[in-house]
């Protein structure tokens, strides 16, 4: 396992270089002028000159993408075209505000989904697999903006009319004034929930089928017909079994939450990894849209590294040696 | 019942993470919080989070950033009052003196009660100190009128006065407006702009950052404290908390349902409706400084032809753009009639009104066919075999500007010219298109100020080029001596009622030379829990609705 470990890892540096590659030069070729973005506000009429030569932008692409991937590799992330700031920081920041929600969102997710997807698979073509069937539906067709809005208004201003308390139960902004366990509940609940319920919906399907195809299976038939409760069977056998793809998905999608949540993050005004990215691209902050993309790579990297791993454990049938 | 042991260690693994998440939410919350003292706490939405606050440097054209921290933390000689005119502020024992000259000088008479929140005193040093890191520092956002001085006579430390190289009208933004004093003291000798970029410790204001740097959380919020060594009206709020939420809908939400007092948010369509639902919640709609207009480049075909422009501005039925873009959200609006908003009366000449606000499309005929053009039997203008058609660019992803687009497409099919939409990010029609002239149309807004010059906008000098290095905000490329006569006049008239017909003169000819379609000012909502906060609250087009915060109290 673990020469298949970093066999993976090695594998991954071509493929990051690869991406960092094209996400320079697209960047770079096709997006915003790094130089006018750093004097759009200026009305120094040196200042793009001056800037560019600062940048390094007046020699070769090759030769800035060799400085830029020396530096990287180094920590030297740069500094932000609008803002000036540490890129390295920013990310640090917006990553750690993004794990937090997206840490939640996969905890919640992952327990109610697998729970529906069980019972669904258990009752079958029954009215409550219909119910749940049915929201799985609606919960992948909403879109999360607008059901994140709704969210906001029925469950902060009207449930606060609704109470009559002075104070929303549940915040749709984080509470600059607040500390505590229940402070972070009360900011967690409302994005934790919107985030949820797509992930909900669409891995609650996977856990349906394949615990379906769990309890069709010859095992399952013999260990009912050796006397075992239809629950024994399910909760110890088939529920195992069927772990393995979902587990596959929720961290093929955890990698991804880490860029991915971007509408969730702008609803509820969390500084994370989406708005950071969502600010970036609208300023052409382009020191920061590279960096940026290459974390994001390295995520998605790491967490279909960690999917493997876990489908391993899961399945020893497929367990490289 | 006996789960298998996969299945009880997965179950394990997310508890066991949850609970080390519930610590760290705890952590992480409890962290922001710090410091804060809750009783007394203001807290108010900010649409956007400063670039810096080095508030003379070029990452510092936020508004926003002025607004929320700027005004509040350090001093300015004149301010601008809602209506729009310059005023001395506290700053100062009265009028600044201007002497016409030549040379001209001001005289900027310091009110001996004025001091930073150290207790030293501002002085004529801190006038100075400030040109000269404006005149001779990196990265500054803008020189205009400093560069025109050539001393400061600092012998009285209460008198500042100014003599200018070269007569400058726009004397009055000088150390005011969207600028500030700075401390000398503080920062003589030092690196100003790594000192403030992060937020600053001083004040000479009735506002400081709490905790200095500490008191910008980036990403998060602005808090301010009182200054306790403010010599004017000092504030009776604890603390002030900007809170940055980028979304404007989620904005409206968090304003009607108590989590924030106040908000200046960007109407959208069905926001007032929102903010109705709480009785607690008053709201003022006001015109501001910021307008919409399609702007031509004169030297794309076929704009490149007066009466094509002029056909235009009558193709363009206006009005039932502003009763569909302006009106829904905040059910009122006005076509705009010139470059220069009403909200500054003393400037403001109606002179588009020329073309109406209607379509008149007999009009458009009568110019179209006196210039050469014929409708084909696409109905479409053409002359020397090339048709009226060209693209319209704006900022891809703004619905209210793509609907605008849209409208205008249709109404100029009408009246014979085919447009194609073609949208770019903001910042490649920002920062590509409109500086390299890659356009035919475009639709963006553009800031008005108290001060009336659009020279920088409409004078041909101010056309990027590529000899310039496509610096220069003149995007329309139009080269026009009716226009940079008056507009030049403008910029060195000195006397305020010859400066007045100037720039009256000026917008009559931008309106004869079609230099683009005005369309409308955008409207400021600018709302508050008249539960939670009480005092002389209002709009103001420059300074934003904060610029007398310090009067504001708790209820």
């Amino acid at each position: 396992m673990t020469r298949y470990i970093g066999r993976r890892i090695l594998a991954a540096i071509p493929v990051l270089l690869l991406a960092s590659l094209l996400v320079f030069v697209l960047v770079r070729q096709f997006g915003a002028d790094p130089a006018r973005t750093r004097c759009q506000q200026s009305r120094d009429l040196k200042c793009l000159a001056r800037t560019r030569v600062q940048l390094g932008l007046d020699r070769p692409l090759p030769v800035q993408y060799v400085d830029f991937m020396g530096d990287f590799v180094q920590g030297d992330w740069g500094t932000s075209e609008r803002t000036d700031q540490s890129v390295a920081e920013s990310i640090g920041i917006a990553l750690g505000e993004t794990a937090q929600l997206a840490f939640w969102g996969v905890a919640f997710s992952s327990v109610v989904a697998i729970s529906v997807g069980v019972y669904s698979a258990n009752k079958a073509y029954s009215p409550g697999d219909y119910f749940f069937t049915g929201l799985a539906f609606a919960g992948i067709a909403m879109p999360t903006f607008w059901f994140g809005l709704i969210c906001i208004n029925y469950l902060t201003f009207h449930l606060k009319e609704l109470l009559n308390t002075n104070e929303v139960i549940f915040f749709s902004i984080p509470n600059a004034t607040g500390h505590g366990a229940i402070n972070g509940f009360r900011e967690l609940a409302l994005p934790v929930l919107v985030l949820s319920v797509q992930l909900v919906a669409g891995w609650s399907r996977y856990q349906r089928s394949s615990m379906l195809d769990e309890l069709d299976s010859d095992y399952i038939r013999t260990a009912r017909s050796k006397g075992l409760t239809r629950r024994r069977v399910v909760w110890k056998h088939g529920l195992r079994n069927s772990l393995g793809a979902l587990v596959t998905v929720i961290a093929i999608d955890a990698g991804a939450l880490f860029g991915g949540l971007i509408v969730t993050e702008r609803v509820f005004s969390r500084p994370g990894m989406g708005t950071l990215f969502l600010n970036a691209l609208g300023n052409g902050d382009s020191a920061v849209l590279i960096p940026w993309m290459i974390v994001t790579g390295v995520f998605i990297i790491i967490f279909n590294l960690f999917a493997d791993i876990l489908y391993g454990v899961l399945d020893p049938r497929v367990r490289v040696a | 019942m006996k789960v298998s042991s996969g299945v009880s260690s997965f179950f394990c693994l997310v508890l066991g993470l949850a609970l080390l998440g519930g610590a760290w939410v705890s952590t992480t919350a409890g962290a922001s919080a710090r410091g804060q003292s809750t009783p007394g706490t203001l807290k108010i939405a900010a649409e956007q989070e400063p670039s810096c606050m080095d508030w003379i440097g070029s990452c510092a054209g936020s508004s926003w950033g002025i607004w929320a921290a700027g005004i509040e933390t350090l001093p300015q000689a004149l301010t601008v009052t809602p209506a729009g005119d310059y005023t001395p502020s506290s700053v100062l024992a009265g009028e600044p003196i201007l002497e016409i000259g030549p040379p001209q000088k001001i005289t900027y008479n310091i009110n001996a009660a004025a001091v930073w929140s150290d207790n030293t005193p501002i002085t004529s040093t801190d006038f100075e100190y400030t040109w000269k890191q404006i005149t001779t520092g990196k990265d500054i956002y803008d020189k205009t009128g400093y560069e025109d001085i050539a001393s400061i006579d600092t012998t009285d430390p209460k008198a500042a006065v100014v003599t200018f190289s070269e007569p400058f009208s726009g004397w009055r933004d000088l150390f005011g407006g969207f600028s500030f004093i700075l401390p000398s003291h503080l920062l003589e000798g030092k690196n100003r702009a790594k000192i403030m970029k992060d937020g600053y410790s001083f004040s000479g204001g009735p506002w400081k950052l709490a905790g200095g740097k500490s008191g910008w959380k980036k990403t998060k919020s602005i808090t301010l404290v009182p200054n306790q060594n403010y010599w004017g009206d000092k504030p009776l709020i604890g603390t002030v908390i900007f809170q940055f939420i980028t979304e404007s809908a989620s904005e409206i939400q968090a304003v009607k349902s108590g989590q924030v007092s106040s908000a200046y948010p960007q109407p959208q369509i069905g926001a007032l409706d929102q903010l109705s639902e709480n009785p607690e919640l008053k709201y003022e709609v006001s015109f501001g400084s910021v307008f919409e207009a399609f702007w031509l480049n004169a030297k794309a075909f076929p704009m490149d032809s007066l009466a094509v422009r002029k056909s235009l501005i009558y193709a363009t039925d206006r009005q039932a753009i502003v009763d569909e873009i302006v009106k829904p959200s905040v059910n009122e609006g006005r076509v705009l009639q010139s470059f220069i908003v009403p909200t500054f009366p003393q400037y403001y000449e109606p002179a588009f009104s020329i073309y109406g606000t209607s379509a008149n499309l007999s009009k458009v005929n009568e110019l179209m066919t006196a210039d050469g053009w014929k409708k084909g039997s696409d109905e479409i203008w053409a002359k020397n075999g090339r048709k009226a058609e060209f693209d319209v660019q704006t900022t891809a992803g703004n619905e209210a500007r793509e609907l605008t687009e849209q409208l205008w497409q249709s109404q100029l099919a009408q009246a014979g010219f085919k447009v194609t939409i073609k949208n770019p990010s903001a910042d490649v029609l920002f920062g590509i298109n409109g500086p390299k002239g890659r356009f035919s149309a475009a639709l963006y807004a553009q800031v008005g100020t108290p001060d009336p010059s659009l020279c920088g906008i409409f004078c041909s000098a101010n056309i990027p080029t590529k000899k310039n290095g496509f610096v220069g905000n003149n995007w329309t490329r139009l080269t026009s001596a009716a226009i940079d006569t008056p507009w030049t006049a403008v910029d060195s008239e000195l006397d305020r009622t010859a400066r007045t017909v100037s720039v009256k003169e000026g917008q009559n000819a931008l309106a004869a030379e079609a230099v683009s379609i005005p369309l409308y000012q955008k409207p400021n909502i600018f709302v508050w829990n008249t539960a939670q906060i009480g005092g002389p609250l209002q709009d103001n087009p420059t300074l934003g609705p904060f610029f007398n915060l310090n009067l504001w109290y708790l209820k």
